[in-house]
């Protein structure tokens, strides 16, 4: 799509898969209407609004594409059908996506009559120049890897006098590959460190049961946002609708941005959205932090290819408020050195990484120093602290760091997940602490402590709630499901590299 | 009042195929001047000119065809654009039924081959854009189609195999028939094994021989009202009666996927207007844009009964002998080689279907020459523009 405004108008309907209902008569549209057919012109100014977003539908029929069109082509082949809502009441044109086919016969009659769930994905290649168009006319099987869940909004019950975490998504994709001591997420063709955020969105509004038009603003932490100029954050704010919608404006009354310090991006705000969420003079109730990465490194033969042993790809998101808080923020403490550990230069596809240089003078210091001092202002002794998260770019790194600090396997073995998803930078220790998450227990206390490149470490103490257990069964696809899912598919190393460079 | 239905004059065409030496304009030139000299008219006779093509300005960048046409006739005559023949031939009747103009030129023009690169992008954004941003191909629906059709009448074990083989036998039988016809894109037969073959290849219900190919070509017909006709000639062919109708854009909104309901109705007032049934047409020329279309339009246009077209087509063609047999009567159907092997010029491909049908009405065929008992007054031509997105029906009759 070479026209901004189509790609902007199709991007409006299609991400969220935006619809409109007769209230007169019930009949049903994919696509904003305002009246019915049926009804005329009495029903104008009757249309409500619907969207498929959340929905699951039935793959009713489909065909297998092993010649797509040319913008198509890198998809390679996939099937291609007719995906009904509501009992048939709206049919759509609809792709299957992660689904990589071999040469061998399929039975297309396998696939019908079973339900599927809409994702947020590429909608197809364009040039490097152009906007990168995205839709949602493409689904998975919710009997495979990624289950329909419904996005119930509850009404909060308790307000907290400390703000903290209210709910909280990761998002990582089937695909992985397996290294000798540690298996990386790999993003299917479609996909990006956009669509991670937008998925990682929704699964956090899914588990919390908030009101999304009360989140007042969102960061969308990432190194790897495929545009330069452009932020991934007011796509997350138009397709999971963020704050107040102005429908006749196409507005979104929140406000959205993107933030950039390596594999810190997302965990440096969590202190900023908990200020927000407590500055007394505007009442703001949510704000949501996700980091996300498509993480990215040179290939093994080239310089800065010794990452590609580590990456990972996926995304977290945070929601940050005062009411029905499952983890309050206790406190915090941050610093930074102007460290070139690892970099990357505009217009560079890859990072560069300062090899030795990356562990003592970068991330063992940092991360020491925020641990020690924020323990140290809040009085906390080592055997307060129920479990430890540092950042985790391989396996090593963050086990060396939680024994230096003297803590114990219990207390650092569940926040340490780079060995089932490979590093996914901005996203890694906040994947650590949602592993955390799904299974503390009320009063317990976690130490997170994020790094960025370049160089800085944040350290957060949260206390979990009362209310930690209550909101798990609202998320089936929490980091255990995802990382111990028979839909798990391995590729091998060439075709992860085609994947993870995408459409 | 009787209806004043305006006679076919002349009828002209090139071969339809890859033109790579010619202009689009060189094509049309062509087409034209065999039609005229057909009807034994001047170009100076006309008063108005009805052009089609589908996607000229994509695929040739132009922009206005009718200063085109009016270069090559040298006239200054009003011209319209529309995007198939068949709509071309419409607008011309109803012009001349008004009483408006008494000598038209109606021509249809194609130039496919040219964007061989991008034609499929091009042809699935304008038949449905969302189904294009889903991944939509311009086979796609044809097979959803056809999945639709397979389980809404429960056909399974061995009628499926009878129907998976009448549909190969619809693409067998076309190329049988273009093997007479000088003017197609393939004078050649094909084997039912290779069509299935070529299925079985892309793992798919339609394979590649399923389907019409692209091509380049052009077509064009003299129409005159009876007066004018009468003037030049004795033996009249003319539009009895023409139905056109209109469907969603997006295939899978439509309420019923196993039939087209734009070809229905453009039947069924086509057949009103000349006030004949569906068994007293003899030859019709369908859109065989795939095996599929052909096998729906025979139950579309009323020949066949619905979920039974395959079985009319599988009985037929056990042991073809130049026409389906339907409740025991002859329907000669693409005796030019119907889309998938005379060619499927989409602007032209309607004025291909009109000449084969006045050729065979005349009994000018030639060796493709339609050979029945009775005596040949009614065929019909069934054009389709998109997925079924819009239809006509043009029944045309030997008076």
């Amino acid at each position: 799509m070479s026209s901004e405004p189509i790609e902007r108008r199709v991007s409006y309907i299609g991400d969220r898969l935006k619809g409109s209902g007769c209230s007169l008569c019930g009949k049903e549209y994919f696509r904003i209407k305002d009246y019915c057919g049926t009804c005329g012109r009495k029903s104008f100014g009757k249309m409500k609004d619907i969207d498929f977003f959340y929905e699951s539908g039935v793959l009713e029929v489909c065909t297998f594409v092993k010649q797509p069109t040319n913008k198509f082509v890198k998809l390679g082949s996939y099937i291609y059908g007719i995906v009904s809502f509501h009992n048939g009441k709206v049919r759509v044109p609809s792709r299957l996506t992660d689904c990589l086919w071999d040469d061998s016969e399929i039975d297309i009659s396998s696939f019908e009559g079973r339900e599927v769930v809409p994702r947020f994905r590429r909608r197809y290649t364009v040039e490097k120049t152009e906007v990168i168009p995205t839709i949602s006319l493409t689904f998975t099987f919710a009997d495979e890897y990624y289950p329909h869940q419904e996005y119930e909004i509850v009404k909060p019950r308790k307000e907290y006098e400390t703000p903290g975490i209210v709910g909280y998504g990761v998002y990582v994709p089937r695909f992985r590959i397996k290294e000798p001591r540690m298996e990386r997420a790999v993003p299917f063709i479609d996909e990006d460190a956009i669509t991670a955020a937008v998925e990682a969105g929704k699964l956090a509004l899914i588990h919390s049961g908030i009101d999304q038009t009360l989140i007042g603003k969102v960061y969308v932490g990432s190194e790897s946002n495929p545009y330069a100029v452009k932020p991934i954050a007011s796509k997350v704010a138009q397709v999971l609708r963020l704050g107040e919608e102005d429908k006749t404006e196409g507005l979104q009354s929140v406000d959205a941005v993107d933030t950039e310090f390596a594999c810190k991006a997302a965990t440096s705000m969590f202190k900023d959205a908990t200020a927000l969420v407590y500055y007394p003079g505007v009442h703001m109730s949510y704000a949501m932090v996700i980091g996300t990465d498509n993480s990215q490194a040179a290939p093994r033969n080239e310089i800065g290819g010794e990452l590609d042993f580590f990456v990972g790809y996926g995304s977290s998101a945070f929601i940050f408020g005062k009411q029905d808080v499952i983890a309050e923020v206790e406190g915090w403490f941050s610093c930074t050195s102007d460290t070139p550990d690892f970099w990357r230069r505009d217009l560079q596809p890859y990072p560069r990484h300062g090899g030795r240089f990356t562990g003592e003078p970068a991330y063992f210091k940092h991360i020491t120093k925020a641990a020690k001092k924020l323990m140290e202002t809040l009085g906390l002794q080592i055997g307060d602290i129920d479990y430890f998260i540092p950042h985790q770019p391989n396996i090593s790194f963050p086990v060396k760091v939680a024994k230096a600090l003297g803590f114990k396997e219990d207390q650092y073995m569940l926040g340490l997940q780079v060995a089932r998803f490979g590093n996914t930078y901005s996203g890694a220790s906040p994947i650590g602490l949602a592993a955390v998450l799904d299974k503390a227990e009320p009063d317990e206390r976690i130490l997170l402590v994020g790094y960025g490149s370049g160089a800085g470490s944040d350290a957060y103490s949260l206390v979990t709630t009362s209310q930690i257990g209550e909101k798990r069964n609202r998320q089936k696809f929490n980091v255990e499901y995802q990382a111990e899912n028979e839909h798990i598919e391995y590729v091998n190393y060439d075709t992860y590299r085609k994947l993870k460079l995408g459409l | 009042m009787p209806q004043l239905c305006p006679v076919i004059m002349g009828v002209g065409r090139t071969k339809f195929g890859e033109h790579y030496e010619k202009e689009p304009e060189k094509l049309i030139e062509e087409a034209w001047l065999k039609a005229s000299v057909s009807a034994g008219i001047e170009r100076k006779d006309l008063d108005a000119a009805y052009i089609s093509d589908y996607f000229l300005q994509i695929t040739n960048k132009i922009g206005i065809e009718e200063g085109f046409l009016s270069e090559l006739t040298e006239l200054h005559i009003p011209m319209e654009k529309t995007r198939s023949f068949s709509s071309a031939l419409l607008n011309a009747c109803n012009a001349i039924q008004a009483g408006k103009y008494d000598l038209v030129l109606v021509g249809g023009v194609e130039k496919m081959t040219d964007r061989w690169e991008k034609i499929r992008d091009d042809l699935m954004l304008l038949e449905d854009p969302w189904s294009y941003y889903a991944g939509g191909t311009p086979e796609a629906n044809h097979e959803l189609m056809l999945r639709e059709y397979i389980k809404k009448h429960n056909i399974s074990g061995e009628n499926l195999e009878k129907l998976n083989i009448a549909l190969a036998q619809i693409s067998v039988k076309n190329h049988q028939h273009a093997t007479l016809n000088a003017h197609a894109q393939f004078q050649r037969e094909i084997k039912l094994d290779r069509v299935l073959a070529e299925r079985k290849r892309v793992n798919r219900s339609l394979g590649l021989l399923d389907f019409a190919p692209i091509s380049d070509g052009a077509s064009a017909v003299v129409l005159a009202s009876p007066k004018v006709a009468k003037q030049h000639t004795s033996a009249l062919v003319c539009v009895a009666g023409s139905g056109s109708a209109t469907d969603y854009i997006t295939f899978p909104a439509r309420e019923d996927r196993t039939s087209f309901i734009a070809s229905r109705i453009a039947m069924q007032n086509a057949l009103k207007i000349v006030d004949v049934q569906p068994n007293d047409i003899q030859i019709a020329e369908l859109y065989d844009q795939s095996t599929l279309l052909e096998m729906i339009s025979l139950e579309d246009l009323s020949f066949s009964k619905k979920g039974e077209a395959w079985r009319d087509v599988y009985t037929s063609c056990r042991d073809y002998q130049g026409s389906y047999m339907i409740d025991g009567r002859e329907l000669f159907v693409n005796t030019n080689g119907g889309l998938k092997a005379d060619g499927n010029p989409l602007g032209a491909t309607g004025g291909a279907q009109v000449f084969e049908v006045v050729k065979q009405l005349q009994g000018e065929a030639g060796n493709r020459q339609v050979k029945t008992d009775r005596e040949l007054r009614f065929g019909c031509i069934f054009e389709l523009e998109g997925f079924g997105t819009k239809a006509y029906v043009h029944i045309l009759r030997r008076d």
